[in-house]
């Protein structure tokens, strides 16, 4: 299992998590996981995963003009979007403790 | 930067013909700022869009995937979706590049000006389709009504009337409307064609509005000939002739066996099947008519045998003058047995 397997499952979390803090446009988003060690998030993905989470209601957009280069369109959480970061975020928490003290107790190092 | 506006353009036009199997808004969701971030993705770092991203197909099943969108892999419908994608830009292409020639910018410019005219002939075709019906198969060029020309002209015109007054709201009809016009376009342009090479027979033979199949000939149904003498015996081999010399052929030789016995079939005398005559077998008395021609070469047979018959005493003499010394004990006339 690589970690593109594992991206899969929480990259919708990642991405949240990315916007917490800062509204976002695509390739801004992309290079911020990238920098937080997400290295094999792709494109696509990033941009796909935008496009859904926008479509579930979860995100707000607005364009800004930019003097050198194309308008870009900023991603920002609305307050269904902070939810859903809580609640999976508690998910994933519970989540990895399990995982972890499952592999503690198989004694693997980590 | 090394990626141009084109190459972005292409890239975006490749993803959404990957997705094309998705619905048009669906797609369009997903593709409306690709263009705007593939442009952030080219400022930013060097070498071309798809050594970056991968091909176009590619980026878009990552797309789709993440997106959570349906379909995915290559399965049947998206493949004949590409299919479509495919064959509709080549008709596009077709459609620009034959513009020029006829003077406008896309050929579908020109034909679009034509369609009014459609609708006029439409109009007609369904008057004519009616006149058909109604008159049970015998038409000119005219439509007629139960043979009325007069009831004929009125439904002409309320035809083509309503076949432009359809035309020009064809953009506005719902699903089921449009495909019944269509549908009905489709049968009058059968009717016409069928009606054209229909017509165009007529005129070839040069017997409009007469039906040009033969009247059953008394002789159609001839297939071969025997003539019988006065004593009842089959004549084979028999010729017939009309006043002018010309010879009467009637029948078919298509006897098995006989067929190459004669060069040109038709110059094959009667009968061409004597196995299959009627009246037969010939009274056991009768002479068995001689196959062989027998009344013609009996005159001309008796001058012929005498050079053919006379070699065979002489011959030893006249064959071999050359052979000299044996031959003398009989050889007289010959100059080289004496000396």
């Amino acid at each position: 299992m690589d970690t593109t397997q594992l991206l899969k499952g929480v990259l919708d979390l990642a991405v949240l998590a990315v916007l917490r803090e800062e509204d976002g446009y695509g390739y801004d988003i992309l290079r911020r996981l990238r920098e937080a060690g997400l290295e094999e998030v792709g494109d696509a993905s990033v941009y796909g995963t935008l496009r859904r989470l926008f479509a579930a209601g979860l995100l707000t957009t607005y364009v800004v003009p930019s003097e050198s280069g194309p308008h870009r369109k900023y991603y920002a959480l609305n307050a269904a979007g902070r939810d859903q970061l809580t609640r999976s975020g508690k998910l994933w928490r519970s989540f990895a403790t399990t995982m972890d003290s499952l592999l503690d107790d198989r004694g693997m190092a980590a | 930067m090394t990626v141009t506006e084109q190459e972005i353009t292409d890239y975006v036009a490749r993803v959404r013909a990957a997705l094309a199997d998705l619905p048009p808004t669906r797609r369009d969701e997903l593709t409306e700022d690709l263009a705007d971030h593939l442009a952030e993705v080219a400022a930013e770092a060097d070498g071309t869009l798809v050594e970056r991203l991968g091909e176009p197909e590619t980026y878009a099943a990552e797309l789709r995937a993440a997106a959570g969108a349906p379909g995915g892999g290559r399965n049947l419908d998206q493949r004949v979706a590409t299919a479509v994608v495919r064959v509709r830009s080549r008709l596009r292409s077709i459609d620009t590049r034959l513009g020029p020639p006829l003077g406008y910018a896309t050929a579908s410019d020109f034909l679009r000006l034509l369609r009014p005219g459609w609708w006029v002939l439409r109009g007609y075709l369904a008057a004519m389709l009616v006149t058909v019906i109604s008159t049970g198969g015998s038409f000119g060029l005219l439509p007629r009504f139960g043979g009325e020309l007069l009831a004929g002209f009125i439904m002409l015109v309320g035809f083509v009337l309503a076949s432009i007054w359809i035309g020009r709201r064809s953009a506005q009809l719902t699903r089921w409307p449009r495909s019944a016009v269509q549908v009905g376009s489709g049968v009058l342009v059968v009717f016409a064609l069928s009606s054209l090479i229909q017509a165009e027979d007529r005129m070839r033979y040069g017997d409009y509005g007469i039906d040009p199949t033969s009247i059953n000939g008394p002789y159609d149904q001839v297939r071969d000939v025997f003539v019988y003498d006065s004593e009842g015996r089959l004549v084979e081999n028999a010729r017939l002739f009309d006043q002018n010399g010309d010879p009467i052929r009637l029948g078919y030789p298509d006897c098995e066996g006989r067929v190459d016995e004669y060069g040109n079939p038709l110059l094959r005398p009667y009968p061409y099947c004597p196995d299959l005559a009627p009246f037969g077998p010939r009274a056991p008395g009768a002479p068995m008519p001689v196959p062989t021609a027998t009344p013609m070469p009996a005159p001309t047979a008796t001058p012929m045998p005498t050079p053919t018959a006379m070699p065979e005493p002489t011959g030893t003499a006249t064959v071999e003058p050359t052979v000299g010394p044996t031959a003398t004990p009989t050889g007289t006339p010959t100059p080289t047995a004496t000396g």
